[in-house]
């Protein structure tokens, strides 16, 4: 599903990753762990174009991302969910709003997205927080926010950078069920941590990066 | 995407940014308003120059003793040019007689000439479209090789003036029409930028959640047209208001102004003028969306 083949990227004054090779099957949960600064956003980033490879190649389900033309971008993109860092959540809309927006961009009709919506807002626990606005939320519950519109859509491809970040054990906990569920319906997932907690005991994959090297992996 | 969210977004923020959105409106408003004002100037310079060709004549004096014949020959050789409309012969006696019904009255300032001192005359009417000082002149030249012909006379300093005016005018008017339409494209193009700008945080969240060019561009364009829009209906509304309360009354007033008139189709294109200045600032305004 996701192939990386002698990628390099490179900023102006350092690598954030140095021919990076590995590949994801269909319906596994990765996980990406490191130090921060160690390329793992930077990894996320390349697999849905938020930045472009210097060198190598990159495979997303069928798209060859180094011939993907700029028009074709958000079809790629619609068919990934991103948990990002930093939420991006839009502060005026309410939280309905927020995660219905990925299913507008979609064309969904309103029926559909209010069913939607609902039902990815009680996964994460928040049904009773649709009509707040993002400033009104805590750091966890933006998240989880986050993740509610991450998955709305169903996507074939999930990506999370950081998913517990800002977030309690027990939250914590309750994220990495919501993402195993996800994952059983056969969503392809990668989350980069550097929270090893998270990934202990799950029995999945986890690639290790350090200063933009692949530095080994732990099979799942 | 469906319009009606489209729609919704650039209510919304045409709601949220309702004084910069209004102050565009205004600034439209007054900009088409100044502009339907000068094609208004123009259109009615236009009518009532062209009314003059109406009076417009070529006079040809002929001279003494010339035979019937040479004044057949004249007459024909004016009929088969191209730019005559009308030709008429008024020979020294009947022009004596108009004279007199002139004079009505004061006829006595005649008296003591002697013998009719008026030369036969040919009168030309010309074509109204060939009515220009070159064409006339052009014409005037063609004939002043005719046999019999004294003189030739067609007011050439008051036709050169007209047409100059009439053309002056014009060039003006349209030089005055595309420097105030470019400012009205920047005022949208502004208000549209500024809004895009704001919202730049957005609209990158929009595109990394997948969203196509015309789903980013939608609001912002029916935005724009709002604005040009209203812009265009207020000018309108002032357009309307200017010529019921002062063009009509002072029409009605002074007989000078009798001739004044509206041209209604240049007011109603006013709000279709402000929605294409809206949707094309706006289109400048966003430019080419990378991701």
């Amino acid at each position: 599903m996701i192939h990386f083949q002698d990628v390099s990227k490179h900023y102006d004054n350092h690598t954030a990753l140095r021919k990076i090779t590995f590949y994801i099957e269909k319906g596994e949960m990765v996980f990406v762990t490191g130090p921060s600064g160690s390329g793992k956003s930077t990894l996320l980033k390349l697999i849905y174009m938020a930045e472009k490879p210097d060198e190598g190649e990159i495979t997303v389900a069928e798209w060859e991302i180094n011939k993907l033309k700029d028009s074709a971008i958000p079809l790629l993109r619609r068919n990934i969910g991103v948990v990002f860092q930093e939420f991006r959540l839009l502060d005026n809309r309410n939280i309905f709003e927020n995660i219905a927006l990925t299913l507008r961009i979609r064309g969904f009709d309103e029926r559909e997205i209010k069913a939607r919506v609902f039902e990815s807002l009680k996964m994460v626990n928040l049904r009773h927080k649709a009509d707040n606005f993002p400033s009104a939320l805590s750091g966890g519950e933006q998240q989880r926010v986050a993740i509610a519109r991450a998955i709305v859509s169903e996507p074939r491809i999930l990506l999370a950078d950081e998913p517990t970040g800002n977030v309690d054990p027990d939250t914590s906990a309750g994220i990495i069920r919501t993402f195993k569920d996800i994952n059983a319906k056969g969503t392809t997932i990668l989350i980069a941590t550097h929270n090893r907690e998270m990934f202990r005991e799950t029995g999945r994959r986890v690639m290790k990066l350090d200063f933009g090297n692949f530095t080994g992996e732990e099979p799942g | 995407m469906s319009l009606s969210y489209s729609f919704k977004l650039a209510t919304r923020s045409l709601l949220h940014e309702k004084w910069i959105n209004l102050l565009s409106i205004l600034t439209i408003a007054a900009g088409l308003l100044i502009t339907a004002l000068t094609i208004f100037s123009v259109y009615n310079i236009d009518i009532a120059t062209q009314k003059l060709p109406d009076k417009f004549s070529v006079m040809l004096y002929l001279k003494d003793n010339i035979s019937r014949q040479d004044v057949d020959h004249i007459i024909d050789t004016a009929r088969r040019d191209s730019v005559v409309e009308k030709v008429k012969y008024i020979p020294k006696d009947e022009a004596m007689k108009e004279l007199k019904t002139v004079l009505k009255n004061t006829e006595y300032v005649l008296d003591g000439l002697g013998e009719n001192p008026l030369p036969d005359t040919i009168e030309i009417k010309l074509k109204s479209e060939t009515i220009t000082p070159d064409i006339v002149k052009r014409f005037s030249a063609r004939l002043k090789e005719t046999k019999g012909i004294n003189e030739i006379e067609y007011g050439e300093k008051f036709l050169s003036s007209i047409y100059s005016l009439r053309v002056g005018v014009k060039a003006i008017g349209i030089i005055f029409i595309i420097i105030m339409s470019a400012g009205m494209l920047f005022v949208c193009y502004s208000t549209v930028k500024i809004l895009f700008y704001r919202k730049h945080e957005e609209i990158e969240t929009y595109k990394l959640l997948g969203a196509t060019k015309t789903f980013i561009r939608g609001p912002f364009i029916i935005e724009g047209a709002v604005i040009g829009f209203f812009g265009g209906m207020l000018s309108l509304a002032g357009m309307l208001s200017l010529y019921y309360l002062f063009i009509l009354r002072i029409s009605a007033t002074f007989p000078l102004f009798k001739t004044i008139h509206f041209p209604v189709e240049i007011a109603f294109t006013l709000p279709l003028a402000g929605l294409l200045l809206g949707i094309s600032g706006a289109v400048i305004a966003i430019g080419r969306i990378r991701y």
